[in-house]
């Protein structure tokens, strides 16, 4: 024998002694299903122990490598196939047992398509608005650039064109920087003048965004040359909209401030920001942008900047570069700057800046439909408790024929499968149905509100979920069955004993469901108490019988070549002369014009001020506030009431003394005890003085969570320059007259059209309808969630009480009273449902402080809420215990003793 | 009445060859290997995973079942089962073989076969 073999042989034997080929092999034997396994594995050791032995006896090195190889490969092709007939074998099993319990499987699916539906929906709004990246190109290097500097004209962040050109200039971080500001032009040349939502931007905005035309083209550099032929972009919506998606509107001409304007495309949707444009034109075309003195002046901020950062800049990286260059255009300009505050530039991602308003309330709602989901997760696995105790003789049959625990695990498993999938089919039915109602409801959050769709993430997420509920259903009575078995097998199957186990579970089932439904309650409760608080908060005004209508004036022909003053006299002619038909209508009692009115959306107009005799303290608190210019009666027709001093009247006119009204809490914060009537502000350092003539109530002019903010009323008279508003006080319903309104209107001048019509009253409801629809979505949860638990409760007390048949009957045989047997079961239940209540109530105190943010009025651990709840939570519990409580009083004792 | 019984699923050449090998004799696993490879001359080696595969599909359509009686303990591993043909077995194996041999028959008749060449 040579001495290669002689070693081959060595080999050979050891790997038939060691028993490490045993293992191996049964390693192997471990890709079988555990069933198959059971039935074959010691036999196919023994086989091809057998087999390994022979090769062996022939000395026959390859031999043994050849049975290896033979081997793994027969295991590898039997497995899957064995795995396969295994799952059919289960699934078909499923269904038949599925369709045995209709009822059942119907209640499941019903239960778990509502809870997955919740989730389906709420997640395929957090994943179109929160997860996906902007539906722009390199939409993660967009910014939003605010400019802080404490000082001139506009709204909060603006830029003006010296400081635009600045920072496109000097700045190191960023690819290009875009003006936008929005404007209401009319448009001439349809059949009727409209009123268009219009975005100024520069001619390279939409390459910014990477935003390409659905038809005709972008705007380009030519088209932002002074002089050049004013051209117009359609939005995608307006196009839909007005001209019914008619391609060949592209080259079509329309009038808008006195001049032709071509419409050069369409925009193809996408998330518009900060407002949903009906057209866009290039700065050159506005009439107030393009304006040599708006131009030259560094104060002049009225455009909002946005940026797209080189590839690799940072936005805080980005934020120093441009705030460097901001403090030396304030080292340049010292008088065009706050003198104590230091300018600077925010920068924020733009995707931030879109979802910053819906991602707590949408957060929020996910953790509500995800506690829903709980709920019908534990009710499914109590009904699949209570079935598998019908199910017993069953399960015990097939495990003494041999079936293994694994085995039945799996069986359990699959058919809480197949519920699941009913239910994720269910609930993605669902939730596609309620889409567009809940887009309609995001849309009042972000601007992405129409990405929102079912997607192929989002089927995924709901065959997720399915699967998770399965495990989760499926795993508690598997669980219950482990547990029982090895009970069976110590004590020989004391039924006593399993019933305890499964009870102990169903019980710690229904705690939970009514501990989350109690979260969910309070959660809605909250919300629902925020709601009411602000519809009664005192706003400062009364929107009763009030109509507004806000009117976009055509600027371009109220603007007078004569200069400034003429086109004042033109304003305000409009204005004086709108005023007079509306005031001589019988049914109005007063009417005003103004620039704004409470809480109709229009952005905060902030402006600086010097106190007479006040100026050059050494204070770092520079008096800003907010203005307003109304027209005399703007107070009485609000309900807005003057406390000091005298309101508005016919003596302020354009050329007499410039007085203004504060409100008080301005008066408070800069003239404290003094009365401010008398006393002279200036918005010009000094130059020309106004003097205070009245105090007026504070008005929540944003939004009513907002505390009145400082404000500054002037006569409409005196600064006529800004769009008006009319508000009528009206006897009667308000809207009543808004035909005749529109008509005098026309009257006064037939080119201009009406704006927004609505009641004071409308305006404030819709100003809230946010917080409404939330409440109203928690409501609908948290309702859900309450339904779904008491039918839980109702469902386990049922069992109980057809399980106890025998023991209510001994009880009433010996003389037991009816009320005593509804005490009885009426313990049992309530007992759970407290138990609930408690840990509920534990949970909702630590994590309810994550609402704060979303609350009005009302702490997050509110007692009233809290208690009311809890009763809510008890009196449904009652009523879901009592009627397997009254069926438990009505057993016949002589029939449940002989059924026994 | 000639009534030809029939499995679940159609026969695989292996699973002919298994109830070829207990038409002779009540086999257990290991033996069942060695006659398939004995009778077809090494041409048909089953494995363990594929044998037991086939097994269990037998015993499910009830060609095959469980032998009781075991042999003396001397002879007698304890891990080892035997099987036997059932008479269904039997039915279904002798009519694939007659299937077989009409196929046969009919490659002779297109005189794809020699007459001297026996199956």
């Amino acid at each position: 024998m040579s001495r290669a073999s002689q070693a081959a042989r060595e080999v050979i034997m050891s790997d038939t002694t060691s028993g490490s080929s045993t293992r191996r092999f049964r390693m192997l034997l471990r890709l079988l299903p555990a069933e198959f396994r059971g039935d074959y594995g010691p036999e196919m050791e023994q086989v091809f122990a057998e087999q390994r032995a022979g090769a062996a006896r022939h000395g026959d090195k390859m031999g043994i490598w050849r049975l290896w190889w033979e081997t793994a490969k027969g295991i590898f092709t039997t497995a899957p196939r064995e795995h396969l007939s295994m799952l059919r074998q289960d699934a078909g099993f499923a269904l038949r047992m599925m369709r045995k319990n209709l009822g059942f499987t119907i209640a499941a699916i019903i239960v778990l398509g509502l809870g997955i539906g919740a989730n389906t929906a709420i997640f395929s709004v957090v994943n179109a608005v929160l997860l996906k990246p902007l539906p722009y190109e390199h939409g993660e290097r967009l910014l939003m650039l605010n400019q802080r500097t404490a000082r001139g004209g506009g709204g909060v962040g603006r830029s003006s064109v010296p400081e635009l050109n600045d920072y496109r200039r000097q700045n190191r971080s960023m690819d290009g920087i875009v003006e936008y500001h929005n404007m209401q032009f009319i448009l001439l040349g349809r059949s009727e003048p409209e009123r268009v939502e219009t975005g100024v931007v520069s001619w390279n905005f939409f390459d910014l965004f990477g935003v390409k035309p659905l038809a005709g083209r972008m705007f380009e550099p030519n088209d932002e040359k002074p002089g050049a032929p004013a051209v117009l972009l359609l939005s995608f919506e307006y196009w839909e909209r007005s001209f019914g998606g008619d391609p060949t509107v592209v080259g079509k001409t329309f009038r808008m401030n006195d001049k032709p304007h071509t419409v050069i495309g369409i925009l193809p949707p996408f998330p518009q920001y900060p407002h949903e444009n009906d057209v866009y034109m290039p700065s050159v075309a506005c009439p107030f942008r393009s304006d040599p003195g708006l131009i030259a002046n560094r104060q002049g901020r009225m455009l909002r900047l946005f940026g797209r950062m080189k590839p690799g800049v940072k936005p805080a990286q980005a934020e120093a570069d441009l705030s460097t260059i901001a403090a030396s255009m304030q080292r340049d300009y010292p008088d065009d700057y706050a003198k104590d505050t230091n300018a600077r530039m925010e920068a924020t991602p733009l995707k931030t800046e879109l979802t910053r308003d819906a991602k707590p309330t949408m957060l929020f709602l996910l953790a509500a439909a995800g506690f829903v989901l709980l709920i019908a997760c534990a009710n499914v696995a109590n009904l699949n408790l209570a079935r598998v105790v019908r199910r017993e003789r069953e399960m015990s049959l097939r495990t003494a024929m041999g079936a293994g625990r694994v085995r039945l695990f799996r069986q359990l498993l699959t058919e809480s499968f197949l519920l699941a999938l009913g239910g994720g089919m269910l609930g993605l039915f669902l939730a596609i149905s309620g889409l567009q109602l809940l887009t309609a409801y995001v849309a009042r959050f972000t601007p992405r509100a129409h990405e929102v769709h079912v997607d192929a993430q989002v089927l995924l997420f709901t065959l997720a979920i399915a699967g998770l509920v399965s495990i989760l259903t499926g795993t508690v009575p598997a669980l219950a069955r482990r547990t029982n078995l090895i009970i069976n097998l110590k004590e020989g199957g004391s039924q006593a004993t399993l019933g305890a186990t499964r009870g102990k579970m169903r019980s710690a089932l229904i705690v939970a469901q009514v501990a989350v439904s109690f979260l969910l309650l309070i959660g809605a409760g909250l919300a629902v108490r925020s709601l009411i608080n602000l519809q009664r908060v005192d706003a400062g005004f009364h929107p009763e019988n009030v109509l507004t209508m806000q009117i976009s004036l055509d600027f371009s022909r109220y603007m007078s070549d004569k200069g400034m003053d003429a086109s004042n006299r033109l304003m305000l002619g409009f204005a004086d002369s709108l005023l007079a038909k509306i005031q001589a209508m019988p049914q109005v009692t007063s009417a005003a014009v103004s620039g704004e009115f409470p809480l109709d959306k229009s952005p905060a107009f902030n402006n600086q001020f010097v106190i007479e005799r006040q100026q050059g303290n050494a204070s770092s608190d520079i008096p800003t506030a907010e203005f307003n210019v109304v027209s005399p009666d703007y107070f009485r027709t609000l309900g807005i009431p003057i406390f000091s001093g005298r309101t508005f009247d016919g003596r302020d006119r354009p050329d007499k003394l410039r007085v203004a009204i504060i409100n008080q809490a301005l008066a408070r914060h800069y003239f404290h005890d003094q009365d401010p009537v008398g006393r002279r502000i200036s918005f010009d350092d000094g130059k020309e003085w106004t003097q205070i003539v009245g105090v007026s109530g504070d008005v929540r002019e944003r939004t009513l969570d907002q505390t009145p903010s400082e404000l500054i009323y002037l006569p409409y008279a005196q600064y006529p320059q800004m769009s008006p508003s009319l508000v009528a006080h009206t006897q009667g319903d308000p809207l009543n007259i808004a035909r005749a309104a529109v008509q005098h209107l026309y009257e006064v001048d037939a080119n201009q059209p009406a704006g927004h019509i609505r009641s004071l009253e409308q305006v404030r409801a819709d100003s809230i309808a946010a917080p409404r629809l939330t409440a109203n979505l928690l409501g609908l949860f948290a309702l859900l969630a309450l339904a779904i638990a008491a039918a839980g409760i109702g469902g386990v007390m049922a069992l109980s009480v057809s399980q106890r048949t025998h023991e209510i009957g001994v009880r009433m045989a010996i003389g037991a009273r009816p009320a005593e047997i509804i005490w009885m079961v009426l313990r049992q239940g309530m007992t759970l449902a407290l138990v609930g209540v408690v840990a509920g109530a534990l949970g909702a105190f630590a994590l309810t402080n994550a609402l704060k943010s979303l609350l009005f009025g009302v702490t997050p651990t509110d007692p009233t809420t809290f208690g009311a709840v809890a009763v809510m939570l008890a009196a449904a519990a009652f009523a879901a215990c009592y009627i397997p409580a009254r069926r438990a009083a009505r057993v016949d004792p002589l029939q449940a003793l002989r059924a026994e | 009445m000639n009534k030809t019984p029939e499995p679940t699923a159609p026969l695989t050449p292996a699973m002919f060859h298994v109830l070829l090998a207990l038409a002779g004799d009540d086999l257990h696993g290991y033996a069942i290997l060695k006659e398939v490879a004995l009778r077809t001359g090494g041409e048909v080696q089953l494995s363990t995973g594929t044998l037991y595969g086939i097994i269990k599909r037998l015993l499910n359509d009830g060609l095959i079942t469980e032998r009781r009686e075991r042999p003396a303990a001397i002879h007698d591993d304890e891990r080892r089962r035997y099987y036997r043909l059932t008479s269904k077995g039997r039915d279904v194996a002798a009519a694939e073989a007659e299937r077989l041999e009409k196929v046969v028959a009919l490659a002779r008749s297109r005189r794809l076969l020699k007459k001297t060449q026996l199956a």
